[in-house]
């Protein structure tokens, strides 16, 4: 610390250097900005996995496609679709076919992560704890080889389960009801979708955060968006937040449509 | 009308600028609101419902003839008002309003969305910024 303080550089590199936990591992907790992610296709966030370069698309309009759901303009062909994934993206209308975020039911962990308002992680030695302010929901990952039961139905947000690989987390989460969509644009996905959603804490501030998605069903390859998170400042704290306190309103009068879980309940 | 909040008017109407992604993140506000049916009046604030995920800012017209109607302004999330600066009674109950936005896809709503509120010639938390550039980095 005295050498530290003797030397300028020093000091501060020590203080932007990424706290770790007793075990060693880089501790990721904090009070978190996630950059706000309405659309995942957005030109020049498509990447490959592999080589984090923007994937090419296509890119023409949807003639036959629902309006956008999110920002200005029509759908385009934007991500790399099966015809399966086309088929659900051109034909996403929460106005008329229900709303299921408006009406307050899960977002799902992609758009969680995606979302405007925040999150706060807390890391243990055997665990971290994703605490969303969006809607008060929360996500646990279990790190140290706990596994979850095979036989758990499938979930909004899925089961995650995270290693360690360096100084990265890397969590890999399966096990969705297929009911969400990645974000509020509407990108599809299938019950086949499997996310891993790496964490690396590169400085006291930053948090390197990148999703690759993996969905055979939906798209023809994988494809993956690469963010950066940085921390709040100690003053601003995570804050309750209940979706349900003026949606009611607007479901009872007609301003949201309700969502309804789809009677052929096999990913359609 | 009384802001009471310890920033300038100035800072909080760029800062409003800030809002629309924690307007939008919630549900989709485009699938809600449509931008082909913009509406503009002034009107008298009843009553503003300071909740998750929108504040509405309820706003009185008259007609000439005296009838009454009563519009629900969408706003940004309380949280992300919160941190602006703004608080739950920026506007109270009789303070003149100015109302720019666009109307529900839903004949049948009064709800305005997009929306920016204005008194005295100054914005008050309004709705309206660039998609996903708000919040974008709250």
């Amino acid at each position: 610390m005295l050498l530290a303080l003797l030397l300028p550089g020093t000091l501060i590199a020590a203080e932007s250097a990424p706290p770790r936990m007793a075990n060693g591992r880089p501790d990721l907790s904090g009070h978190w900005a996630n950059p706000y992610t309405p659309d995942m296709a957005a030109k020049g966030s498509v990447l490959d996995p592999q080589t984090l370069k923007p994937l090419q698309m296509p890119r023409t309009e949807l003639k036959d496609a629902k309006s956008a759901a999110s920002g200005p303009g029509a759908r385009t062909l934007d991500l790399p679709y099966t015809d399966w994934g086309l088929k659900r993206w051109k034909s996403y209308d929460p106005v008329h076919d229900g709303d299921y975020a408006g009406s307050c039911l899960p977002f799902g962990l992609s758009r969680n992560m995606n979302s405007p308002h925040g999150l706060q992680i807390v890391q243990g030695a055997d665990a971290v704890a994703f605490l969303f302010e969006q809607n008060t929901w929360f996500h646990w990952v279990p790190t140290s080889g706990q596994k979850w039961p095979t036989d758990l139905p499938p979930s909004w947000n899925g089961q995650s389960i995270g290693h360690w690989e360096g100084d990265t987390l890397v969590i890999e989460t399966s096990g969705f009801n297929g009911y969400t969509r990645l974000d509020t644009a509407g990108h599809p996905h299938s019950r086949q979708l499997k996310l891993t959603n790496r964490f690396t804490r590169l400085d006291a501030s930053t948090l390197q955060h990148s999703v690759t998605v993996h969905d055979p069903r939906a798209y023809t390859r994988d494809w993956t968006n690469l963010r950066t998170w940085r921390i709040k400042p100690p003053a601003d704290m995570i804050m309750e937040y209940s979706c349900e306190e003026s949606s009611l309103e607007n479901l009872f009068n007609g301003t949201i449509k309700p969502w309804k879980p789809p009677e052929n309940d096999d990913e359609d | 009308m009384r802001i009471d909040v310890g920033i300038s008017v100035r800072a909080m109407s760029l800062l409003s600028l800030w809002i629309a992604g924690a307007a939008q993140a919630h549900h989709s506000v485009a699938a809600e609101f449509d931008p082909n049916k913009p509406t503009s009046f002034t009107g008298t604030v009843q009553k503003v419902m300071w909740m998750n995920p929108h504040i509405y800012t309820y706003v009185e017209v008259k007609s000439a003839e005296g009838a009454s109607v009563v519009y629900r302004i969408e706003g940004g999330s309380p949280n992300a008002l919160y941190r602006q600066g703004w608080r739950k009674d920026t506007l109270k109950a009789g303070d003149v309003v100015m109302v720019t936005g666009n109307r529900a896809k839903n004949p049948e709503s009064l709800n305005i969305g997009q929306a920016t509120i204005a008194a005295d010639g100054k914005k008050i938390f309004t709705g309206v910024g660039p998609a996903g550039v708000a919040a974008a980095e709250p």
